[in-house]
């Protein structure tokens, strides 16, 4: 089953979710990208209903670079994070809504923070020091309570973003079986190996 | 963008998504509502109203001193039993037409004008607008009672109860209730009918308010009899400073600091006033 | 499990002398699992009002940009602050807009209005999930936990309490009362609004 986390560190966020794309009980693909980045600074990990995730992301990234190529900025984390809420808000309310749930990890640029906000589909959101989604969550959110140093360095947080994944595979029926994990920093957003 | 004014009239925007939570099966929670005594009684000279001043959110005590006699015109007044939200908005919204009723006829407002608006608009909202009301005043041709039902019905009685209250204060008027009383005599049977609902409806209670209006005069009796007063605690329960561990403070000074500072003028460079 | 406790969250305002107190738990779950311990419920109005918002946290978001969004039209259309009782009325109209579909929140207010001599005078209220004011002389509360601090504050309570008491007396109102509540707790708030100062304190709570 989906399962996607978030750790943020020391300057940086780390987002990873598993690259499974399934339907029913048949896996249709093994190397599903399902991060996407929508600005130089900020990275979306998308999970949910599958028609709805793809639409729904791709929508707020063209909106969030169409920000941008007006505006010659782009959005900070907590107004993209806003806007993105309020569209999952006024999606629940109409008649067709989008079933999808996020982990908004950016970098901001000005304050030089790392932040990163869960968001559900009903449109609820909240700025977490690591969040997870997915049956997945239940097992990552426990250990990262124990694990998660908010001053860890990047190798640091990717040992306990190793330790997240190992921990749902050893004990979840329904483990994915890869992740892509991407990281965003002052450098901007790259993909890593763990 | 959201207007700046509001379209009149209710907002259903939240109604998909609400459907939507309750197929999931969550279901909608309790609103307020007065369990509630209210009743009225003609006399000599008009009318007296009571009401109990209990809320209530299913079990749990809401509010123990709240006001359920709701003013419509100065010689009309409407107690309001049911959903506490549509009764508190459904009589403030037909005041406020009497009263432009009022003004725009040059004439002082009528009791069934006021029993006409209420019964039209919940007949209206088919019962959705969950308001059980007892309406009562003193107008051009004399005093007048009603009862309206939270579907549009009404009844004009000489004595009157609703809530869930109604059966015990129906039982002190229907032994005590005689046509011309005094005002003293119609004030005590209000007070009796009420005391009745409070002691023996669990969704009552706390103290009596009442109003009695005549030709000249409307006067409203808040919290007349409080037969259940709290006594004053007989030991001090503050827990002593520094009982509470806290993490951290932030202060917001709200007193705005502010420095003059004269620039130019010198002391001998006074302004030539001459 | 009512749609309330989806998140959970609980709030409590109470009166003291010269001063009003507001606190909330920091809770957001998502039913039993816990999602964040510093979801803040609790919103300046204005200098001398703050307002809590427990029930569904979609909605505790949305109430807050939209009560922002008219107050700040208040403020340039009447070249003033907003007075709380007026607030109040804001707060009631707005739910009952939504009678028919509304939004799951109990709001609770409290603040200092002003007086025609000058000085200021508590204020608190709460309304249900519909707009029905309820203008208390003591406390108001609401939540998941509220059953609970119903209560806790009805022993715990007493008049004329000073500021730094009035804080104590919340404070323990609060943690005791979530300490019996699932789906409440993990931290909580506390501001203790007087005429010239806010004092606000993160408190110690259970984590469980």
């Amino acid at each position: 089953m989906e399962t996607s986390f978030a750790i943020t560190g020391k300057g940086y966020v780390i987002v990873a979710a598993d690259t499974t794309a399934s339907r029913s009980i048949v896996k249709m693909k093994v190397d599903e990208d399902k991060i996407k980045t929508l600005s130089p600074h900020l990275l979306m990990a998308y999970s949910g209903e599958p028609g709805d995730t793809m639409q729904f992301a791709e929508y707020v990234e063209r909106n969030i670079r169409l920000y941008q190529i007006r505006n010659l900025y782009a959005l900070r984390p907590s107004a993209a994070a806003s806007w993105i809420r309020r569209s999952l808000a006024e999606s629940i309310r109409s008649r067709k809504p989008y079933a999808v749930n996020l982990l908004l990890g950016g970098y901001d640029t000005a304050t030089h923070t790392p932040h990163l906000y869960w968001v559900d589909y009903l449109g609820t959101m909240t700025e977490v020091p690591f969040g997870a989604h997915g049956y997945g969550s239940y097992f990552a959110l426990s250990l990262l309570d124990r694990y998660h140093d908010p001053e860890a360095s990047l190798e640091e947080g990717l040992a306990t973003l190793k330790r997240c994944i190992e921990e749902v595979s050893k004990r979840l029926v329904v483990a994915p079986g890869n992740y892509k994990v991407k990281v965003v920093d002052k450098n901007g957003v790259r993909e890593v190996e763990l | 963008m959201a207007s700046v004014y509001s379209p009149p009239g209710f907002n259903f925007s939240n109604e998909i998504r609400n459907n939507f939570l309750l197929e999931k099966g969550l279901p909608l929670p309790k609103a307020t509502s007065t369990g509630t005594t209210i009743v009225g009684c003609l006399f000599k000279d008009g009318i007296v109203l009571g009401a109990d001043t209990r809320a209530t959110e299913g079990p749990i005590v809401a509010d123990k001193n709240c006001e359920k006699i709701h003013y419509i015109t100065e010689n009309i007044r409407c107690c309001g039993a049911g959903t506490a939200a549509d009764t508190e908005f459904t009589t403030a919204l037909i005041s406020s037409n009497m009263e432009l009723h009022a003004l725009s006829t040059g004439r002082k407002p009528r009791v069934v004008t006021a029993m006409t608006m209420l019964k039209q608009m919940l007949y209206r909202y088919q019962g959705h607008v969950g308001a059980a009301l007892v309406l009562g005043g003193v107008d051009a041709t004399g005093p007048h009672l009603f009862t309206i039902h939270p579907h549009g019905s009404t009844d004009k009685l000489p004595y009157v109860t609703m809530g869930s209250g109604s059966l015990a204060a129906m039982a002190v008027f229907e032994s005590g209730w005689r046509a011309d009383m005094s005002r003293d005599e119609a004030l005590n049977l209000v007070k009796a009918a009420i005391s009745a609902g409070i002691f023996n409806d669990l969704g009552s209670g706390s103290n009596v308010d009442a109003c009695i209006i005549t030709a000249t005069h409307t006067e409203l009796l808040r919290n007349v009899e409080m037969p259940n007063q709290r006594v004053e605690k007989e030991r001090k329960y503050a827990f002593r400073r520094g009982t509470t561990a806290w993490k951290n403070q932030t202060v917001r000074d709200l007193i705005v600091k502010e420095e003059l500072t004269t620039v130019g003028a010198g002391p001998g460079e006074a302004m030539d006033t001459t | 499990m009512s749609i309330m406790e989806l998140n959970g969250g609980s709030v409590i305002a109470m009166v003291g002398k010269d001063c009003v107190a507001i606190a909330s738990d920091l809770r957001l779950g998502n039913q039993a699992l816990g999602i964040s311990a510093n979801f803040q419920k609790i919103f300046p109005v204005t200098d001398r009002i703050y307002l809590g918002l427990p029930g569904l946290a979609t909605d505790v978001t949305t109430l807050r940009e939209r009560f922002r969004f008219r107050v700040n039209m208040y403020t340039i259309k009447e070249e003033r602050e907003i007075e709380p009782e007026t607030f109040a009325r804001l707060v009631s109209s707005t739910l009952y807009e939504h009678r028919f579909g509304p939004y799951f929140i109990e709001p609770v207010m409290a603040g200092l209005s002003k007086t025609p001599s000058g000085g200021y005078k508590p204020f608190i209220a709460a309304a249900d999930l519909i707009g029905c004011l309820n203008f208390a002389k003591d406390f108001v509360v609401a939540g998941t936990a509220s059953s609970k601090l119903y209560g806790v504050a009805e022993g715990l309570w007493e008049p004329d309490l000073e500021p730094e008491d009035l804080f104590e007396t919340i404070s323990q109102t609060l943690l005791n009362a979530v300490d019996r509540d699932a789906y409440s707790g993990w931290g909580c708030v506390v501001h203790v609004i007087t005429k010239d100062k806010v004092v606000t304190r993160t408190l110690k709570g259970r984590m469980d």
